[in-house]
C-alpha cells in the first residue's frame, strides 16, 4: 500500500491490522523464552469452606518441580483487587469460591505441572454457602467474608432526584415487573496468561494480557509487597478482553512464581475450562422496578431494586452497580426517581468488569418497562420513546443535567425514518408456515469514563526519534478497540506525517506513561486529548527549533510536512532526520496530560459511592431488530439489525463500524444463548460447547448509522463507542417477541426452551 | 534463516523447523537431551517419532513425541506462533491450519498424523514479497479487530475459496462457521471475503 | 507419552491392534481427543490413527445398495455424488454437522462408534436401514445398526474389531427425504432434538410409506413401527401429524441436561413432525417421482 497521511474522519486501516493478519503480531500468549518454566494452580474445587491444610509433599517429589507455594509463601498483604483488596492471592484460612486458588506449582513442563497439581493434597472443612442474593441477605446466612461489617452485602446504596414513593401513587397509569439476567462470560479467545522474569537487579517484568498494567504494578505491590520499582509490565495488543482482564488474573500469581525460579522465565496460561472457572464474569442482577405515567405517555416516577450478585470477591461490584443505578431510568425525564442498590457477595464465581459495566442489565429492564407502558396504553412504542427522550439541557434520572452531546432524540429519528421500521407491518406479513415475525426497538446509552472520585487522566508521550520518525508512546492497552490506529490519524493529522513514518509502543510501564484502564469506553477520548497536546506541542518545538536552523525570524512561515519542515517563503527545508540529529534526547519528546471533565451538579444522592458517580458523558443509541420466531422449536432467528450510534464525531467510520457490529454481536449472545449455568457455584458449562457463543451463521447482516453530533470536549469532538452497542440487542429482542408472540419474556436468555415454553403457557386473563 | 541444514546419518537434507536448532534424540539412547530453543518437555524416552513433512512449502524433519499436539508442534518447536489456541477442543477454529490443502484443527491432530503431509500455517500465507489476497482484503474491509482469530478465519476462507470460488454470503458464513470471533460479529470479514473474490475475478 | 500408530494398510491395522489391544483407534479424532482431554476418557498408552487407510474411506455404488468406507469424513461424503444423489437424508444431516473444520476431520464411522443419541449421522442411517460391517483380523460380521448400538456412548464393538464400513440400500419410492436438528445456534451445536424421516406420498398427498427416527430423545435413536403403521393410508395433514406427534412424545425418553431440558425435547419432538407439512412442499415438487 502506498504511503498515505492517517487523517481524522478517514477510515483509516488498522495500524495493527498486518501484522495480525499474518500471524507476525505477539500476544503476550506468543512469548516463550528459553528454559522456559511453566506455572499452574490448583483451585479450591469447593465453594465455601475452611482450609485444614494444603499437602505439597508429594508434589515437590516430582522431577521437574520448581516451587509448590501456598497462602504462606505469599509476602505482602496477600490480598489482590482493584478498589477492595479482598481477594487473596493464595487461599490462607478460607475458600470462597470453587475458583479461589490455593497452590501454585512452578514446573519445567506442562505434563510435570499437571501431575504435580494433581498430587497436591487440599483439605477443606466445607462451610454452608450462599448461592443466591436471598440466601445472602438472609439474617442468619453464612458469611462470605467473616471480617466484613456489612455481612454480605458488599455495598447498598440509593440514588434518588424528586420524591418516587408518594409521585408513583399519584400516576394515571403504573406497571411493576421484575426482570433477570444471568452472569455471563467475556469469552475472547486469548484466554488469560502471561510471562514473568526477575532481572539480575532483582526487577521483576511481566508481560502480559491486560487492561491495565500500570494499575496492575499497584494491585501486585501491594498483594506481594514488592516496591512499585520493582515491577515492570509489558502489556502488548490483546487478543479480547471485554474487562475480563481489567484487574489482576493471572499477574500476582505469576509474579510470584518469577520470585521462586532464579532468574528463569515462567509463562502461565489459563485453558478455557480454567478461563471460565476462575475468570470474571458480568454481574447477574434481579431488577425490580415499578414505573408510573401519565396517560399520555409521560413518564413521572420510577422505583428500582437492583440486586447484583457480585460472587465471592468485590472486584469492580460496587462500582458496576454504581453505574447500573446511574442508568436504571434509561435516556429519558423522569422527575422523581428511587433506585436502590445491593451489591451481594456470594460464594458464586466472581463478578466484575464486563462491556456495558451494569448497564446491560438495567437495559432490560427499563427497555421491558417502556415496552409495557407503549402496550398497556395503546402509544407506538418508538413514539412513547421520543416523547421522553432526553435532550440537551435536561436532568437524567440520576439528577445530572445533560449539559454536553445528548444525541438519543437524532439517533430514534433515525431508526424511525428508516423503511424497517416504516415498512415493518409488511415485512411481518410475510412470515412463513409455523413462523411468527417481530419488530423490537430500543434506546439505550452507556456513560464514558470513570465519573467523579478518580482522575480520568492520561499522559501522551510523542517523541522525534533518531530516525525521523513520530513515535507515540501509547499508555492504554488496544484490546481490539483499535485505539493505537485512532492514535495515529490523531499524529498524522496534526504532525502531517506518512503513515509509514509512524510507530506506536504498547503500554510498558518503563517505556509509556500512566494513563488509566483500558475500559468504561474513555481510551480513544482520554488518551486522544493528551495526545492531541502533545503532538501539538511537538508541532510547536520541531517549528521552533527549525527557525533556530534555517533563521526564520518568525514560527509562521514553518509548516510541518511529510518527511522534513519547510519555510513556505523561502522555500528551503530540513528533513526530520537532520534536525532530530540537532536536537537533545529530551528535546525530542513532548508529554502532556488531559483529565476528563467532571460533572458540576452538586447532588445530594449517591453518596454512598466513593468512586465511579456521577458521570458527564454518555452516547446513545437506538436499535432495531427483525426476528423470527419458530412456533415448533421456540427458536429465535435474527434477522435483520439495525443500530442508530451518536458517540459525538467519527473520527474512522471504520473503526466506529467495527465497534457497533461486535457490540451488537455481543448483544446477541447475551440475549439469546449465553448464561453462565451454576449449581452450588460449579459452574456447569465451562467450555464453548456448552457456554454458547454466536457463529457466523447466527449474526445477520447489519446496518450501522453514525449519527454525529459535536462533543466539544472530545478530541476532533468524539466520544466512545465502545459499550453503548452490547446494550441493545436483549431489549430489542425481547420487544420484538413480544411484538411477534405478545409474550413479554423477563427473564434471559431468550432460549428456544424458554420462549416454546411461554408459547404454549396461556396469557392471563 | 541463518541456520545451516542439518545432515542425517542417511545424507539427507533437511531443514530444522523454526530458527533453533532442533534436538536430536535418538530412541535407543534413552533419557532426551533438551536442546535449544521453546522446547517443552524431557521426558521422552524410547517412543520418539521422527517426521517428514513440507511445512509452508519447506521441507521438514522432526524428532518428536507422536502424541504431541500439532498446535505445540507448530507453536513451540517450529516458534511458528501465528496459529493461535482458544479452546484447546476444536470449538473455537482459533487453531486452522491447512493441511493438503484442507483446513483442520490443529489442536485436535496429533505430531504423528503431520507425516508426508503439506502443512500451511498463516505465516505460508504471504507471497514472496507482498500479503495473500485474503490478507489484504482483511486489513482493507476492517475484518481485523483484536486479530486473534485472524489467522484461523484467513486459513478457513482460503480453504473455502479453494473449492468455492464464487461463493454468496451465505456460503462464506457457511464456510466460517467454525471460526468463532468475540469482535467483529462476523460481517466485515465476510466483506473481506467477498472483496477477495471479486478482485480475484478481476484479475482473471 | 502416547504411542501413535499410522497403518497404512489393513495389515498394518491389525498388526497395531495385535501389539497393542488395548489401543483406541480413531480417525479424525474430534470426539476422541477431545473427550481424553477432559479425562472422560481414560488415557491410554497407544492410538492407532485410521486416517491413511485409503481403502476404507471409499464410497461404492452398487444397483441396490451403496457402500460407505467408516473413514470416509464427512466432508468428503458431502461431495461424494453416489451420497447426494441418493441419500439426501444423511446428506442433509451433514450439514449440520459440527462445521467445515469438523467436517473435514469427523468420519461417519467416528460418529457411530461414539454413538451418541445427538449424532446427526445417526437418525438419517436408522431410517436408511443401515448395516455395520465390523472386522477383526480373521473375521467380519454384519449387524443392524440398531443392534449395533445399544445405549449412550455403547456399542457392540468387540475387542480387536473394526468398524469398517457402513452399507445402506438405496431408498427407493420415497419422494419426502427430509432431516431437521435443533441446536443451541446453527453451527458447532450438539442436537438438541433432531427428525429424519422418509415419505412416499400419493399425487393426492396420501402417505403411502414412511420411515421416521428421532435423535436426543432417548438413549439410543428412536423409532416406532407401529406409528410408522397409523400413518400409512391418511393424508399428510395438520391433524395426521399432531396426532403422530402426541404419540411420538408418550414414546421418546429423553433427558435432562445442560443444553435443554427433556420437556423440551419431549415437546419438540412430536413439533418436528408437523415441519413436514412444510417440507413436503419443498421436496415432493423438487425430487424426481420414482415409483
Amino acid at each position: 500500500m502506498n504511503p498515505y497521511i492517517p487523517e481524522i474522519g478517514k477510515p483509516v486501516p488498522r495500524a495493527d491490522g498486518a501484522a495480525k493478519a499474518a500471524g507476525a503480531e505477539k500476544y503476550a500468549v506468543d512469548h516463550y523464552g528459553e528454559n522456559l518454566l511453566w506455572a499452574g494452580v490448583r483451585r479450591a474445587g469447593v465453594a465455601h469452606g475452611r482450609i485444614r491444610c494444603v499437602d505439597t509433599a508429594a508434589a515437590l517429589q516430582i522431577s521437574g518441580v520448581i516451587a509448590v507455594l501456598t497462602g504462606r509463601d505469599v509476602p505482602g498483604t496477600n490480598r489482590q483487587g482493584i478498589v477492595h483488596k479482598d481477594q487473596p492471592v493464595l487461599a490462607d484460612e478460607k475458600v470462597r469460591h470453587r475458583g479461589d486458588a490455593v497452590a501454585l506449582v512452578v514446573a519445567e513442563d506442562r505434563a510435570t505441572l499437571k501431575k504435580a497439581l494433581s498430587l497436591i493434597r487440599v483439605e477443606i472443612d466445607p462451610l454452608p454457602g450462599v448461592f443466591t442474593v436471598d440466601d445472602a441477605l438472609r439474617p442468619d446466612a453464612p458469611l462470605v467474608h467473616d471480617e466484613h461489617p456489612q455481612g454480605n452485602i458488599l455495598l447498598k446504596a440509593t440514588i434518588q432526584a424528586g420524591g418516587a414513593q408518594a409521585a408513583l401513587e399519584g400516576c394515571d397509569i403504573f406497571i411493576e415487573e421484575t426482570f433477570h439476567v444471568p452472569a455471563i462470560s467475556h469469552a475472547f479467545i486469548e484466554t488469560e496468561n502471561g510471562v514473568a522474569w526477575q532481572e539480575e537487579d532483582g526487577k521483576i517484568v511481566l508481560v502480559v494480557s491486560t487492561q491495565a498494567p500500570f494499575r496492575d504494578k499497584w494491585e501486585i505491590s501491594h498483594a506481594l509487597g514488592l516496591p512499585m520499582d520493582r515491577l515492570r509490565i509489558i502489556g502488548p495488543y490483546l487478543g479480547g478482553a471485554f474487562g475480563g482482564k481489567d484487574g489482576a488474573t493471572v499477574q500476582c500469581l505469576l509474579v510470584l512464581a518469577a520470585l521462586h525460579t532464579g532468574g528463569r522465565r515462567v509463562k502461565m496460561w489459563w485453558d478455557r475450562e480454567e478461563s471460565f472457572v476462575a475468570g470474571y464474569k458480568r454481574h447477574a442482577v434481579r431488577l425490580q422496578y415499578r414505573l408510573g405515567a401519565r396517560s399520555d405517555g409521560t413518564l413521572q416516577a420510577l422505583h428500582c431494586r437492583l440486586y447484583y450478585d457480585t460472587g465471592a470477591y468485590a472486584h469492580l461490584g460496587g462500582e458496576v452497580m454504581a453505574l447500573g443505578m446511574e442508568h436504571a431510568g434509561g435516556p429519558y425525564r423522569i422527575p422523581d426517581t428511587l433506585i436502590e442498590g445491593w451489591c451481594i457477595y456470594t460464594n458464586n464465581p466472581i463478578a466484575g468488569a464486563m462491556r456495558g459495566f451494569g448497564v446491560a442489565q438495567v437495559s432490560f429492564a427499563f427497555e421491558g418497562m417502556m415496552d409495557l407502558l407503549a402496550g398497556k396504553l395503546g402509544i407506538d412504542p418508538l413514539e412513547l420513546r421520543l416523547k421522553n427522550a432526553l435532550r440537551r439541557g435536561d436532568r437524567n434520572t440520576a439528577g445530572v443535567t445533560m449539559t454536553q452531546s445528548t444525541g438519543v432524540l437524532d439517533c430514534l429519528a433515525a431508526v424511525q425514518n428508516h423503511p424497517r421500521w416504516q415498512e415493518r407491518k409488511a415485512w411481518k406479513k410475510a412470515a412463513g408456515p409455523f413462523r411468527r415475525r417481530g419488530v423490537g426497538i430500543a434506546a439505550v446509552f452507556n456513560a464514558m469514563g470513570y465519573g467523579r472520585g478518580l482522575p480520568d487522566s492520561a499522559l501522551a508521550k510523542v517523541e522525534l526519534t533518531k530516525e525521523g520518525r513520530i513515535r507515540i508512546y501509547s499508555g492504554v492497552s488496544d484490546m481490539g478497540q483499535g485505539n493505537a490506529t485512532a492514535f495515529v490519524q490523531i499524529a498524522g493529522q496534526i504532525l502531517c506525517q506518512e503513515h509509514t513514518a509512524i510507530e506506536l509502543v504498547q503500554p510498558d510501564t518503563e517505556r509509556t506513561l500512566p494513563s488509566g484502564s483500558a475500559a468504561a469506553s474513555r481510551t480513544t477520548y482520554t488518551y486522544g486529548n493528551a495526545l492531541i497536546r502533545a503532538c501539538e506541542e511537538l508541532r510547536r518545538r520541531l517549528t521552533g527549533r527549525t527557525a533556530l536552523i534555517l533563521l526564520s525570524d518568525t514560527l509562521d512561515d514553518l509548516e510541518l510536512l511529510p518527511g522534513r519542515v519547510k519555510n513556505l517563503m523561502s522555500g528551503r527545508e530540513i528533513p526530520l532526520t537532520a534536525l532530530a540529529a540537532m536536537m537533545t534526547p529530551e528535546d525530542r519528546v513532548c508529554i502532556s496530560q488531559f483529565i476528563m471533565p467532571v460533572v458540576r451538579d452538586k447532588l445530594d444522592t449517591g453518596k454512598e459511592f466513593v468512586i465511579g458517580f456521577p458521570h458527564l458523558l454518555f452516547s446513545y443509541a437506538a436499535h432495531l431488530v427483525c426476528i423470527e420466531v419458530d412456533e415448533l422449536t421456540g427458536a429465535i432467528n435474527v434477522e435483520a439489525y439495525l443500530a442508530a450510534t451518536e458517540a459525538g464525531r467519527v473520527l474512522n467510520p471504520q473503526a466506529f463500524e467495527q465497534q457497533v457490529h461486535g457490540a451488537i454481536a455481543q448483544g446477541i449472545g447475551y440475549a439469546l444463548s449465553e448464561e453462565v449455568l451454576m449449581q452450588e457455584g460449579r459452574i456447569v458449562n465451562p467450555d464453548f460447547a456448552t457456554y454458547i457463543i454466536p457463529g457466523a451463521l447466527d449474526i445477520p447482516e447489519m446496518v450501522s448509522l453514525a449519527v454525529e453530533t459535536y462533543e466539544p470536549t472530545g478530541p476532533y469532538g468524539m466520544k466512545g463507542v465502545g459499550e453503548v452497542g452490547m446494550n441493545g440487542p436483549l431489549p430489542a429482542i425481547a420487544g420484538a417477541l413480544a411484538d411477534a408472540c405478545g409474550v413479554h419474556m423477563t427473564r434471559s436468555p431468550l432460549t428456544a426452551e424458554r420462549v416454546l415454553a411461554a408459547l404454549s403457557t396461556p396469557p392471563p386473563p | 534463516m541463518g541456520v545451516s541444514p542439518l545432515r542425517g546419518n542417511d545424507k539427507t537434507e533437511y531443514l530444522p523447523c523454526g530458527e533453533e536448532e532442533h534436538r536430536v534424540t535418538s530412541p535407543s539412547k534413552g533419557e532426551a537431551r533438551r536442546g535449544r530453543g521453546f522446547y517443552d518437555g524431557w521426558y521422552y524416552s524410547g517412543l520418539i517419532m521422527k517426521l517428514y513433512f513440507t511445512l509452508n512449502g519447506k521441507k521438514t524433519t522432526l524428532d518428536v513425541a507422536p502424541d504431541r499436539r500439532v498446535i505445540d508442534v507448530l507453536r513451540e518447536d517450529c516458534g511458528l506462533t501465528g496459529t493461535k489456541e482458544g479452546c484447546g477442543a476444536g470449538e473455537c477454529g482459533a487453531c486452522t491450519i491447512l493441511v493438503d490443502g484442507e483446513s483442520r484443527l490443529s489442536c485436535l491432530m496429533l505430531a504423528a498424523q503431520l507425516a508426508g503431509r503439506q502443512i500451511t500455517t498463516i505465516e505460508g500465507m504471504a507471497g514472496k514479497d507482498r500479503p495473500h489476497p485474503l490478507q489484504d482484503a482483511f486489513i482493507q474491509h476492517g475484518a481485523v479487530q483484536c486479530g486473534f482469530c485472524t489467522p484461523g478465519m484467513i486459513l478457513s476462507a482460503s480453504a473455502l475459496l479453494s473449492r468455492n470460488p464464487r461463493p454468496t454470503r451465505a456460503d462464506i458464513r457457511a464456510g466460517l462457521s467454525g471460526n468463532l470471533c468475540r469482535c467483529t460479529g462476523y460481517q466485515k470479514i465476510v466483506d473481506a471475503v467477498e472483496a477477495a473474490v471479486r478482485r480475484e475475478e478481476e484479475s482473471a | 507419552m502416547t504411542q501413535v500408530h499410522l497403518p497404512q494398510t489393513m495389515a498394518d491395522l491389525w498388526s497395531c491392534l495385535d501389539g497393542d489391544p488395548g489401543a483406541l483407534i480413531y480417525a479424525g479424532g474430534t470426539d476422541l481427543l477431545v473427550k481424553m482431554r477432559t479425562g472422560k476418557t481414560a488415557a491410554s498408552p497407544a492410538l492407532i490413527c485410521i486416517d491413511r487407510l485409503g481403502e476404507l474411506r471409499d464410497v461404492r455404488e452398487t444397483a441396490a445398495g451403496i457402500w460407505i468406507g467408516a473413514a470416509a469424513t464427512h466432508t468428503e461424503l458431502l461431495r461424494h455424488p453416489v451420497i447426494s444423489t441418493h441419500l439426501p437424508v444423511l446428506t442433509q444431516a451433514l450439514h449440520t454437522l459440527g462445521s467445515p473444520l469438523i467436517r473435514n476431520m469427523g468420519t461417519i464411522g467416528g460418529n457411530i462408534c461414539t454413538a451418541s443419541p445427538a449424532g446427526d449421522t445417526l437418525p438419517p442411517l436408522y431410517i436408511l436401514q443401515a448395516e455395520v460391517e465390523l472386522r477383526c483380523r480373521d473375521n467380519a460380521r454384519i449387524l443392524p445398526i440398531r443392534e449395533f448400538i445399544t445405549g449412550p456412548g455403547e456399542t457392540q464393538l468387540q475387542q480387536g474389531e473394526v468398524l469398517t464400513a457402513i452399507r445402506v440400500k438405496k431408498p427407493a419410492g420415497y419422494n419426502v427425504h427430509h432431516f431437521e436438528k435443533v441446536g443451541q445456534r446453527k453451527s458447532m451445536a450438539c442436537a438438541v432434538a433432531s427428525m429424519a424421516a422418509l415419505l412416499r406420498l400419493s399425487p393426492a398427498g396420501m402417505i403411502e410409506a414412511a420411515r421416521l427416527a428421532w435423535g436426543s430423545s432417548g438413549p439410543t435413536i428412536v423409532t416406532d413401527a407401529t406409528l410408522e403403521d397409523t400413518l400409512i393410508g391418511k393424508k399428510l395433514s395438520q391433524e395426521t401429524l399432531t396426532c403422530a406427534a402426541q404419540r411420538i412424545r408418550q414414546i421418546v425418553t429423553p433427558i435432562d441436561d445442560v443444553r435443554a431440558s427433556a420437556d423440551y425435547r419431549r415437546t419438540v419432538s412430536g413439533n418436528l413432525l408437523l415441519r413436514l407439512l412444510d417440507a413436503q412442499l419443498q421436496n415432493y415438487a423438487k425430487l424426481p417421482k420414482e415409483l
